[in-house]
């Protein structure tokens, strides 16, 4: 292995800024390597990642010190140009990165740019490498939002370069589409010989596909470990408010004190926590993880429920068809699918933004179709996957107060309060939403939501694009509404969630519905997962492996599991 | 009133969207389109300025009866040309109301449908042409007839980021509508809610500038990775850009065709007076 990147003594401080961003980093990255930067938001991995390609010094000028060499070359003296040659970058936003309007000129347009006379065959064989195929002249516009991400991908690799920088690839991507991406990064990695770097909060992704971590905190970077050890510090993990993966933390529960390699895969848990005397005295132990009956009293009732948008060429597209469903009081509904099985157009047929083609909507009695989303929003809320479409005012305390005082509501100021008091948000009242942190935006559009006062809520992806012990709190804010809301809806990829707050989950799939029914009858049926591009949590499929009935749904369950197991076999412990 | 929801229905954002894009991406593949951006270029030089000296009734009929030839097979989006109507149609109309209003009689309506008869020749010509080339093909045109690679690629990319600023001003006022409160009553001829929702759809701006300043940084930086701005430096990156335009017998055969129309429609405007 040979050294291809060098940090020596790098300290690094955005133009106006108080502090560092970057104090004193010095690092060495091999080629060849699979590596993953963690690290709380704010932590500085985007700025680290924005040294290797020069962006920093030569885009933003801040105070730099220290020196960066990317295969030889002294990004101080190099121009971004030839950098770019060396690192392909892919960042969150990735949308805002495609140029061209149209696919295959997007994925040439750094060649042509940069006057190779091939640049369309260039930009051809970067699009086979990400396996985005036949879609040559598409309109950017047209393609799905993991389409989208792999065209940013082919752009970055369209240079060909040796080091490949992705900033959060899987964020917004359902978990089939996740893992076909790392797959390709695998690939790139090992047969092309690529060096890959990703910006990573799911350390079940880390554990299975890189090869090294390197922890980062508060611009300093604590660790560079070979990924096994580096999940192994459960303890020091969390306290940086990183979790490893689901198997590990319950490893690390269950054999407290004396385990010392700690499972960080499925394979290797199903190994760690099998015994065949257990196996052999195994009893089947019925712990009830079940959810509260509820009364059926229906809010909101689809039925034959047809939808169609409009594409560029004027043909219509059917995302949706004859969808009957009917929202109870007390549902707290998880809308699951692949990207582009019509979630987000159910959500916004329920709010009336938009009328079914066919069918009828019927929310509260009324039928959408007869009256405005104003007179709905009385009795209905939807939060944005995207929070900055929520903020429509210049600071938290106005725009949560906005739907109140719009009706005129006596004494709203003090229900705005309790609101950003139960939001955590009191400090930031007067800030701008848009200059916010992901975590707090997204706090800030849940308590424009709640303080809407609604019967339904209806929140779209509303743990995407956060780190782990942000999403945490996110999570248990939500798990909060239960009390205050007649039903919550959530359309989400986030199975952790979906399993361990959900009591009714609907499984779209091409526009319809393929499965109504709850964790146990989803999770169990490994055809309709595969079907939907689902995957059960991983705990979930420890249990399965493990044949521990009922499966459980979260590490705490499958830790107490597991001990009521052991004590009743009289082994162990 | 179904009708009307029927209008709104065509007017919504989304179909402002479509439309949009359309006229900019969506005709590939008429004969127009498969032209030379030059011979385009000098097609609109005489079809744009010319009518604007002449007042013979035939060769300016002569010339929009080529027009409305050209803008259907251009296949120009119905609502463009439903807006183009209206506005010449409201601007003849109404000159022909102030000039009776201030004395005139009968006698003006022949000069001024000779006024809608050109700018109604010179905006179809507008429309063919910028109809039958997207902005790269423009773009390309312009830098290849001196135009700046700045300027160019500006026109190109401007177009290109059109759709995702629709696409976020529109989930801006559709927050604006989730969370606002509509007036009770339409009010006397609806005007009520028309100016709620002109309220809605200006305040609507603010959060899309500042939306759209942050997503830019992430677009100038890419653009620079991908070494737009090595590009407009370079003349060789220029040639390699701009190997495909051609112009061909098509080009010629259309110009000559043009030409040929042209002196024809002339000639007969001479003869006939």
């Amino acid at each position: 292995m040979t050294a291809q990147i060098q940090l020596e003594g790098v300290t690094f401080q955005y133009p106006g800024t108080e502090t560092a961003v970057l104090h004193d980093v010095s690092l060495t990255i091999e080629k060849g390597t699979f590596l993953a930067i963690m690290g709380s938001n704010g932590s500085g991995k985007s700025t680290l990642c924005k040294l290797l390609n020069g962006l920093i010094p030569h885009y933003y000028v801040g105070d730099f010190s220290g020196k960066v060499t990317v295969k030889g070359l002294d990004t101080r003296e190099s121009k971004v140009a030839e950098l770019s040659h060396n690192v392909g970058y892919v960042y969150q936003d990735f949308e805002n990165q495609l140029v061209s309007p149209r696919v295959l000129e997007d994925a040439s347009f750094a060649p042509l740019n940069f006057g190779y006379a091939d640049f369309q065959s260039r930009g051809k064989r970067a699009l086979d490498l990400v396996g985005l195929h036949g879609l040559d002249q598409e309109f950017i516009w047209q393609l799905s939002g993991g389409q989208k991400h792999l065209l940013a991908l082919a752009g970055a690799l369209s240079l060909d370069p040796d080091i490949l920088i992705i900033d959060e690839p899987v964020a917004q991507l359902d978990p089939q589409h996740a893992e076909e991406i790392y797959s390709i990064l695998r690939r790139l990695n090992e047969e092309f010989g690529k060096t890959i770097i990703v910006i990573e909060h799911h350390t079940e992704f880390i554990a299975e596909f890189c090869k090294e971590v390197i922890l980062m905190d508060q611009g300093q970077v604590i660790s560079k470990k070979p990924t096994k050890e580096a999940l192994q510090h459960v303890e020091e993990l969390i306290a940086s408010q990183i979790y490893p993966p689901q198997v590990t933390q319950a490893a690390f529960q269950v054999g407290k004190g004396y385990a010392i390699n700690l499972p960080v895969t499925l394979p290797e848990a199903c190994g760690f926590f099998s015994n065949d005397s257990l196996r052999e005295n195994r009893r089947e132990i019925d712990i009830d993880f079940g959810v509260q009956p509820v009364d059926r009293l229906p809010l909101i009732e689809m039925e034959q429920v047809a939808f169609s948008y409009k594409t560029i060429t004027r043909s219509k597209k059917r995302v949706l068809k004859e969808v009957d469903l009917t929202i109870n009081r007390g549902d707290h509904i998880a809308l699951v699918g692949n990207n582009g099985a019509g979630k987000s157009s159910l959500m916004r047929l329920i709010t009336g933004l938009v009328k079914p083609e066919t069918g009828k909507v019927i929310v509260d009695g009324i039928n959408t179709r007869d009256v405005s989303p104003e007179h709905l929003a009385d009795f209905i809320t939807y939060v944005y996957q995207n929070p900055e479409q929520m903020f429509i005012e210049d600071s938290v305390r106005k725009d949560v107060g906005f739907f109140l005082k719009a009706r005129k509501v006596t004494d709203y100021q003090k229900k705005v309060d309790q609101i950003l008091e139960q939001f955590d948000l009191t400090d930031l009242q007067d800030r701008d939403s848009r200059l916010m942190s992901g975590g707090q935006q997204r706090r800030a559009s849940l308590a424009i939501g709640v303080a809407m006062d609604p019967k339904v809520i209806l929140l779209d992806e509303p743990t995407a694009n956060l780190d782990i012990a942000t999403r945490k709190h996110i999570t248990k804010l939500i798990a909060q509404l239960k009390r205050q809301v007649g039903a919550v809806v959530i359309a989400t990829h986030d199975m952790q969630l979906v399993a361990e707050w959900a009591n009714r989950i609907i499984v779209l799939h091409e526009g319809e519905i393929i499965h109504d029914g709850d964790r146990k009858s989803v999770f169990g049926n490994t055809a309709l997962l595969e079907r939907a591009g689902l995957k059960a949590p991983q705990i979930f499929q420890l249990s399965q492996a493990l044949h521990i009935k009922p499966y459980t749904y979260s590490v705490a369950e499958f830790v107490a599991a597991w001990r009521e197991k052991v004590e009743t076999d009289g082994i162990y412990e | 009133m179904e009708y009307t929801s029927k209008f709104t229905e065509k007017l919504s954002v989304e179909q402002m969207k479509i439309e949009l894009l359309n006229t900019a991406y969506g005709n590939g593949d008429t004969f127009l389109a498969k032209l030379d951006p030059r011979t385009l270029f000098i097609w609109y030089l005489f079809f744009g300025i010319v009518p604007w000296f002449i007042h013979n009734q035939v060769v300016l009929f002569g010339m929009f009866v080529l027009m409305v030839v050209l803008t259907v097979l251009t296949k120009v989006s119905p609502l463009i040309v439903f807006i183009l109507c209206l506005g010449l149609l409201g601007q003849g109309g109404y000159l022909l109301i102030a000039s009776l209003f201030f004395g005139g009689d009968g006698t003006v309506i022949l000069p001024l449908l000779l006024l809608t008869l050109k700018l109604s020749v010179i905006s179809l010509a507008s429309i063919t042409v910028f109809c039958s080339m997207d902005p790269e093909k423009l773009s390309n045109g312009l830098l290849k007839i001196g135009v700046p690679g700045q300027v160019s690629f500006s026109i190109a990319y401007g177009y290109r980021m059109l759709p995702s600023l629709l696409e976020e001003y529109h989930h801006v006022f559709l927050s604006f509508r989730l969370r606002g409160k509509a007036p009770d009553r339409h009010g006397f001829l609806y005007w009520r809610s028309i100016v709620y929702f002109c309220k809605i759809a200006v305040l609507s701006f603010y959060p899309l500038l500042l939306s759209t300043a942050k997503r830019a940084r992430t677009t100038v930086e890419a653009l620079e990775t991908k070494g737009s701005f090595y590009g407009f430096n370079h003349p060789k990156v220029k040639k390699i850009k701009l190997a495909h335009l051609r112009m061909g017998t098509r080009d010629y055969l259309f110009l000559a065709f043009s030409i040929i129309y042209i002196v024809s429609v002339f000639t007969l405007g001479n003869f006939t007076s």
